[in-house]
């Protein structure tokens, strides 16, 4: 495996499907629970991350402890937003305990810095967060329901709803008038009388307004 | 030219609301009008919880939902109709107001709860977690906040005319179109024609878009009717 280079800023490299882990999680019950699901490895020296998810994504874990301590761990998450190659996910852990300081740690991680954060109550919630964000991220963006490509509606029924919008025009007319005037463009810019061709001259008149009365 | 700065409503940031949140968000609409001195417009949105400035839409959904395998399918179509229409969206998880001795809605995480999550985040959708209705109307006060500083808050106003009624209801009939777009379009077109004969470059200026939703608009002003693809 290539050498990450020794000032630990460049790149982590993360085989598919595995997750680089830095080596002061060995033993903890969050790299236990994890192991049975997913292949985990250890690194010395890994600069500011946890977890590595790939090369362009990585976990930065905030404990209870951390969030007790101060604004120490601020740095960190700055360090990673500040490298530019890096996606950071933060995980803290939200109890009882540190839950009075959640709010802060929201509105600087999310609203300030632009990263993502998301609670978990101990590690093995933990555990079981990040094995579903390292199958997300294997598997096909398709497969993510809010990536995947919109369906075309036919536009002939939206276009009758919205000729429908204009005073005096109903069910009837709207199909009609776009027969006629087959784009929005083109009714839009029809006079009163080319418009009493098909509708009477009322609604006509009442066209004509709603397209170029001044509003 | 068609952009004819208004006049900014005061110094106060603006916040659209659905008006179905008078019933289930009551105190978040309070809380942003007395606590934060928020200018609040409560207009029918049809479903988009709040919209905190030209590009973002933020939906409030309560945790237990978001936990239950049940409203999965119901969350993800409303998000991919919000995505339609909005660049930017924020979820705000926030938690079911606790009733003394009810021990069954403990918070209990599930699977679906975290496969929703990280769909989110792979999709680029920004998560926020609240404790209750006080904490949401704060956060969407910093969203808003932040919004502004972006250059892209709200500055036309809600309340319209008649005749610009009728203006908005049409452009509001326009597929993809959210509510404040259509509002940026009823006060920035001198007409409904002038709005019809517009190029992508004049809609985007005026409706606050992108170039890609203009195009989108264009193309649908241009689309030629068919009465033979009518269902």
């Amino acid at each position: 495996m290539e050498r990450n280079s020794p000032g630990g800023t460049g790149p982590v490299h993360v085989p598919l499907g595995h997750i680089v882990a830095n080596e002061k999680w060995r033993g903890s019950q969050l790299a236990q629970e994890l192991q049975g699901k997913v292949k985990l490895m250890f690194e010395e020296g890994l600069p500011w991350a946890d977890f590595y998810l790939s090369s362009r994504s990585c976990i930065l874990y905030v404990t209870e402890a951390d969030l007790v301590a101060g604004h120490g761990y601020r740095k960190r998450l700055v360090r990673v937003r500040n490298s530019g190659h890096l996606q950071g996910i933060v995980i803290v852990e939200k109890t009882q305990i540190s839950e009075q300081y959640f709010s802060a740690v929201q509105k600087f991680t999310v609203l300030d810095l632009g990263m993502v954060l998301l609670p978990v109550a101990n590690q093995l919630e933990a555990s079981c967060l990040i094995t579903q964000l390292v199958q997300e991220q294997t598997r096909e963006p398709s497969r993510n329901p809010f990536l995947r490509r919109k369906r075309c509606v036919l536009s002939e029924l939206s276009l009758v709803q919205t000729v429908q919008q204009i005073p005096g025009v109903g069910k009837v007319k709207a199909p009609l008038l776009l027969q006629k005037f087959p784009t929005i463009q083109q009714l839009s810019n029809a006079s009163i009388q080319e418009l009493q061709e098909v509708v009477g001259q009322a609604v006509a008149q009442q066209i004509h307004t709603f397209f170029t009365q001044p509003r | 030219h068609p952009t004819t700065s208004l006049p900014h409503e005061g110094n106060r940031a603006c916040i659209l609301v659905d008006s179905r949140e008078i019933t289930s968000g009551l105190e978040v609409i309070s809380s942003l009008r007395t606590v934060h001195g928020l200018q609040v417009e409560v207009c029918p949105l049809n479903g988009c919880d709040y919209i905190v400035s030209n590009r973002m839409v933020v939906e409030r959904r309560s945790q237990a939902e978001m936990l239950n395998n049940g409203s999965k399918n119901k969350f993800i179509e409303q998000i991919q109709r919000l995505q339609g229409m909005f660049q930017r969206i924020c979820v705000i998880v926030e938690k079911d107001r606790e009733k003394t001795g009810d021990i069954s809605r403990m918070f209990r995480r599930t699977k679906c709860y975290d496969s929703l999550l990280t769909a989110l985040v792979g999709a680029g959708i920004r998560i926020l977690f609240s404790s209750g209705q006080e904490e949401t109307a704060d956060l969407l006060k910093e969203l808003s906040l932040v919004e502004r500083r972006k250059n892209v808050g709200i500055h036309v106003p809600a309340v319209l005319s008649p005749s610009k009624c009728e203006a908005l209801q049409f452009y509001l009939s326009i597929p993809g179109i959210s509510y404040i777009t259509a509002l940026n379009m009823c006060h920035r077109m001198s007409s409904v024609k002038k709005m019809a004969n517009s190029s992508p470059e004049e809609i985007s200026a005026c409706a606050e878009v992108t170039h890609q939703k203009a195009e989108e608009i264009y193309r649908y002003i241009r689309c030629t009717f068919d009465i033979q693809m009518l269902p």
